[in-house]
């Protein structure tokens, strides 16, 4: 390029006449252009390690600071468990610290639940108001009449201690909202829950899960390196055509609520010709014989009025899966708050899996590693004689985790005022106004009750029904315990936080909180301890571990991957992998699962399905001004056939309803969905006015149903069906 | 041989989980409602339809062998750098005329509303100044994104153009020889449009060529008279300014 | 006559029933938790007098057996000092987290 010579020419005497110019101008209105300012990374930066907060993945990340601002958060290359990576949510964590809306001091409620007025008071008001409306309630209604949920958060630990020694059994988490459907049907087959090793998978039937879109998690990863690099198939059944449908091998649009017939079809194939894996079913699982019979009316013909996939797919998958086995496996997934029998479902999915033998092998379902992390400083937590003897949601769902609970139940619960009335509620880093379905009973819930107290970063709905909202450091501020992380086939390890910058604002850390009403309730003893001095007690057997985290941010533990159960005896009554669950025919449950068709649609209504991408979490995307500047609204997706008869068209205002509530949004008519279901993103429709995306888009949990699992107590939403209307 | 720094993308293995664009964005302060990198998609209702999948292409500015934009920048502010070939904007000589926007097949530069000045990708020139890898290159979760000298045929990018099939995504009318190179299907290839030159400018570049150019330059009374300009009439005498981030003729498609 | 065999095969049912509850674990497992650390984490711990203890030690059944018959242990005078229901109580809490029973996995 001949120009290029003279460019540089022309640039330099063009640099000496600015120069001239802007001498000459001096004071005169050219200097009114703007500075020019250096965008990107100033020199002299500091790295230092933190831990992600923006999923439940906690990647280790490495943040660049200057004069004491996160200018960048990278990924940290020695973290295999991310495989060195940070997806856009990990980017946007720097809008979660420098949030102008963030909440920034305690604040009173001074109008009524959900006005969203409130006024400034200090942290000693807070803590004085909030231990006295709790001792108040433990007097009045016994220490059980205070709710407690937090978060997968690192120091939710400490608002469970501060539970315990309270006296509450009264203690939720989100996970009943999610996935404890699927972590029961795992644990009542193979006695743990498994970690799917994607990496070296041959063969994945997804089912359900979203991997390439809803998150990016290890398994999203290792999915794509699995399928370019290592010839795994990937077969996706959703009634969505998602973007992992849209990257997958083959795709089949599953006719909701009929996962379970494909999974005793599959069945069906394996036994009736003799796929399975013989000698691993002999020697490791229980109840074949039983599980024979029990299969055998469930063909894939017969599944093929169920599903809506033909038969000879169905077969073919089976025949497929036994092929490659043991590396071949039916995904397990997450989220599984979807229906009533949901543990029974997944019970589906994790005894295909039994019969491919892929437990605790290559390509399989793995256990859990050892990681070597101890509990911390042990709690002596006092037993109050006057407390009801069970929690106040038990006894209802058959194989409810205690320690877990049912949102769904104990709101139920609440709202009855039985078994016994609860009058509180703390709230740590959870936002069940936006996962919880069914919003109205979740505001009739917070109407019931005489104080409820919320600590969050930013202004969530929840937050906004709140009575005291104090305000969290985000996780670039904190100091956290260790963390216990299973990455599946690439490592075992721990993490944990030190403060990347000062606390901003009047921002303190929940255990600080916890603390200080400790003292106030004559329980201080019980957390007298700085963190640092919790996180050496946990990292007590791991001596190497303090050096490995100072310089990689990181401790590995090179843990057994394959081959951990050799010699052990499985978490069952039989001490086996059981296909025939023994628990469940003591408890009067189905100890197979027995197929009974669900409910379908009536005509004119849809089912509505939910779901998320990679841009959007469960609240705090809801205040991030760079992941919605990426994902600004929700909408109705809704295929083109029933939209035409019902005359809407693309980018129309429709109004979704339910019996749970209704929500006005646009609608998206596409292909990707069944003409008999509608979907929608969550993270939107919020009700509070301090979130950056109030006023876009409609709430899910405004609409969903909340059914509920029978043997776990889970979430169930998918059973909600609705109307959409122009609006 | 010169350092040419380029990509070398699999996009096949992108899952437009768009950390790609968060990272470029935080890393290069990019202004809301612009971005210096994006993923194309392919069209989604025939995906559905057709079932015969989707590919995502992401992309930045492709550092061309052939700039245009260098072309029709009347200023020289912006330039091929000799040592890496990257495609550099110097932002004090730059006058925000934007005719260098109009100019780029791939909609790859934008106008900085708060600074006034062209914007685009550099791969990160400070980043790499501190031994870092751009920002995109960094974050990406499947490694899509190879970067390095195309001209080293050990470093992992020249080692991949030398032993896969590749391919440029280019505008048959301008050619401008990308240096970011797509393996196997690249996904939409269609979506590069022909620049747009300001035509008087190359009529008398035509005319007068170099000799022109340094009178406008050297005397500064032309580089005064645009600051003028801008600063009189504001942005409204701009070229279109893509506020909302979307070009003409492609395909950046935000929605998830 | 029928009234004293009466009694004694309600004394027997009692006695069986009690036994039967022993066996089947259905005490209060949170006042078992607080129970066992009350009383036998004073010596079955860490670096403690006794070995070092916690449910997940012995399978579901063994549990049982133990506390059907501690008579064989080294601190079975500890035993004769608590209540039925207190070992009641804590068998519940020891079963309800032995080695074969399923424990409650986290958000990972």
């Amino acid at each position: 390029m001949t120009s290029k010579q003279f460019v540089v020419s022309r640039r330099g005497f063009l640099k000496l006449g600015v120069a001239t110019a802007a001498a000459a101008a001096a004071g005169g209105a050219l200097t009114a252009r703007p500075a020019s300012a250096k965008g990107g990374l100033k020199p002299g930066f500091e790295s230092k390690f933190t831990v992600c907060d923006m999923c439940f993945n906690k990647c280790s990340a490495i943040a660049r600071v200057s004069d004491g601002v996160v200018q960048k958060l990278d990924p940290n290359p020695k973290f295999l468990k991310s495989r060195g990576m940070l997806c856009a949510k990990g980017n946007a964590g720097i809008h979660q610290l420098y949030d102008p809306n963030r909440l920034k001091h305690p604040l009173l409620r001074v109008g009524e639940r959900g006005e969203g007025k409130f006024k400034r008071i200090s942290w000693q008001e807070a803590l004085d108001l909030a231990a006295a409306k709790m001792g108040a309630i433990a007097k009045e209604h016994t220490r059980c009449g205070m709710l407690f949920m937090a978060g997968a958060d690192m120091q939710s630990t400490f608002v469970h201690r501060f539970a315990e020694a309270f006296g509450s059994y009264n203690v939720i988490s989100h996970e009943s909202n999610c996935l404890l459907s699927n972590n029961r049907a795992f644990l009542d087959t193979f006695g743990e829950v498994p970690i799917p090793d994607v990496l070296n998978s041959k063969y994945i039937l997804m089912v359900g899960a979203n991997r390439f879109e809803s998150l990016v998690t290890p398994d999203s990863i290792d999915l794509m390196t699995a399928l370019r690099q290592h010839g795994c198939k990937l077969v996706v059944l959703d009634p969505r055509y998602t973007k992992t449908a849209a990257l997958a091998n083959e795709h089949h649009a599953i006719r909701p609520a009929t996962d379970l017939a494909l999974m005793l079809a599959l069945m069906h194939v394996l036994i009736g010709e003799e796929l399975y894996d013989q000698r691993f079913v002999a020697e490791k699982t229980y109840g074949l014989e039983q599980l024979r019979d029990h299969v055998r009316p469930y063909s894939p013909e017969w599944a093929e009025g169920e599903t809506q996939i033909p038969a000879e797919a169905i077969r073919r998958m089976a025949r497929e899966m036994a092929a490659v086995a043991p590396a071949a496996m039916v995904y397990p997934g997450r989220r599984s708050s979807d229906y009533a029998n949901s543990t029974q479902i997944r019970r589906g999915f994790a005894m295909v899996n039994a019969l491919l033998g892929n437990w605790d092998r290559p390509g399989g379902l793995t256990a859990a590693r050892v990681v070597g992390l101890k509990g911390g400083i042990p709690l002596e937590a006092p037993f109050y004689e006057d407390n009801p003897p069970e929690r106040v949601d038990s006894g209802q769902a058959r194989l409810m985790f205690e320690e877990e609970g049912s949102f769904k139940l104990t709101r139920d619960a609440v709202l009855k005022g039985e078994p016994y009335p609860i009058k509180g509620f703390f709230a740590y880093h959870v936002n069940p106004m936006q996962t919880g379905a069914n919003r109205q009973k979740t505001i009739a819930m917070f109407n019931k009750m005489d104080f409820v107290m919320v600590m969050d970063v930013a202004m969530t709905d929840t937050a906004w029904m709140a009575d005291l909202v104090l305000p969290s450091q985000t996780y670039l501020e904190r100091l956290d315990p260790a963390s216990a992380q299973q990455g599946s086939s690439a490592c075992a390890c721990v993490v944990q936080r030190d403060p990347v910058v000062p606390a901003m604002f009047e921002a303190q850390p929940v255990f600080w909180v916890v603390k200080e009403l400790a003292k106030r309730l004559e329980l201080g003893e019980h957390f007298d301890f700085t963190v640092e001095e919790f996180r050496a007690a946990q990292l007590a057997d791991l001596p190497d571990a303090p050096k490995a985290l100072a310089e990689d941010g990181v401790y590995y533990n090179p843990s057994r991957l394959y081959g951990v159960y050799e010699g052990k005896i499985y978490k069952t009554k039989s001490h086996k992998i059981e296909l025939f669950n023994q628990r469940y025919a003591e408890a009067g449950l189905d100890p197979m699962p027995v197929y009974t068709p669900l409910a379908q649609p009536p005509a004119g209504q849809f089912r509505l399905v939910v779901g998320r991408n990679a841009l959007i979490t469960q609240s705090s995307s809801t205040s991030n001004s760079l992941l919605l500047q990426m994902q600004p609204d929700n909408d109705l997706w809704i295929h083109p056939e029933p939209a035409a008869k019902l005359g809407i068209k693309a980018g129309q205002k429709v109004a979704v309803s339910s019996p749970a509530g209704r929500q006005v949004l646009t609608a998206r008519v596409t292909h990707e969905t069944r003409p008999d279901t509608v979907y929608m993103h969550t993270g939107f429709g919020v009700m509070s006015k301090e979130l950056a995306a109030f006023g876009r888009g409609g709430c899910i949990a405004a609409v969903l149903v909340d059914a509920v699992d029978e043997i776990s107590g889970n979430m169930a939403m998918h059973e909600t069906f609705v109307q959409v209307a122009a609006a | 041989m010169a350092v040419k720094l380029g990509m070398v993308i699999d996009a096949a293995s992108c899952i437009d989980c768009k950390g790609c664009q968060a990272a470029c964005k935080v890393a290069n302060q990019v202004p809301d409602g612009f971005w210096r990198n994006w993923i194309k998609r392919g069209d989604e209702e025939k995906a559905a339809l057709d079932r015969l999948g989707l590919r995502f292409q992401p992309g930045n500015c492709m550092q061309c062998d052939k700039p245009t934009c260098v072309a029709a920048c009347p200023t020289g502010a912006t330039y091929k750098e000799a040592k890496d070939g990257v495609v550099r904007i110097d932002r004090e000589l730059c006058i925000g005329c934007g005719q260098c926007i109009a100019a780029c097949p791939y909609d790859a530069r934008y106008r900085h509303p708060q600074l006034r000045v062209a914007d685009k990708c550099d791969f990160c020139a400070e980043r790499r100044a501190a031994g870092l890898q751009p920002a995109c290159v960094d974050t990406c979760p499947t490694k899509a994104r190879v970067f390095g000298d195309l001209n080293d045929p050990d470093s992992p990018a020249g080692r991949l153009l030398r032993t896969k099939a590749s391919v440029q995504v280019v505008n048959q009318k301008s050619n401008t020889d990308p240096n970011l190179y797509y393996l196997g299907d690249p996904g939409p290839a269609d979506w590069p449009v022909q620049a747009k030159m300001p035509t008087p400018w190359q009529f008398w570049k035509s005319l007068g060529g170099p000799a022109l150019e340094a009178l406008v330059g050297l005397t500064g009374l032309g580089v005064i008279a645009m600051y003028g300009r801008q600063l009189i009439l504001g942005d409204r005498d701009q070229p279109p300014d893509h506020a909302s981030g979307q070009p003409e003729g492609g395909d950046h498609d935000q929605r998830a | 006559m029928f009234k004293r065999s009466l009694t004694i095969v309600i004394a027997l049912a009692i006695l069986a029933t009690s036994l039967g509850l022993a066996a089947a674990g259905d005490g209060n497992a949170r006042k078992g938790k607080y129970l066992f650390r009350k009383n036998c984490r004073a010596c079955h711990l860490e670096n403690g007098k006794a070995k070092d203890l916690s449910p997940m030690d012995l399978t579901q059944a063994q549990w049982q057996k133990t506390f059907a018959d501690p008579s064989k242990l080294a601190c079975k005078d500890e035993f004769a000092k608590l209540s039925k229901d207190d070992l009641n109580d804590i068998m519940t809490y020891m079963v309800e987290g032995a080695k074969d029973s399923p424990t409650p996995a986290k958000c990972k």
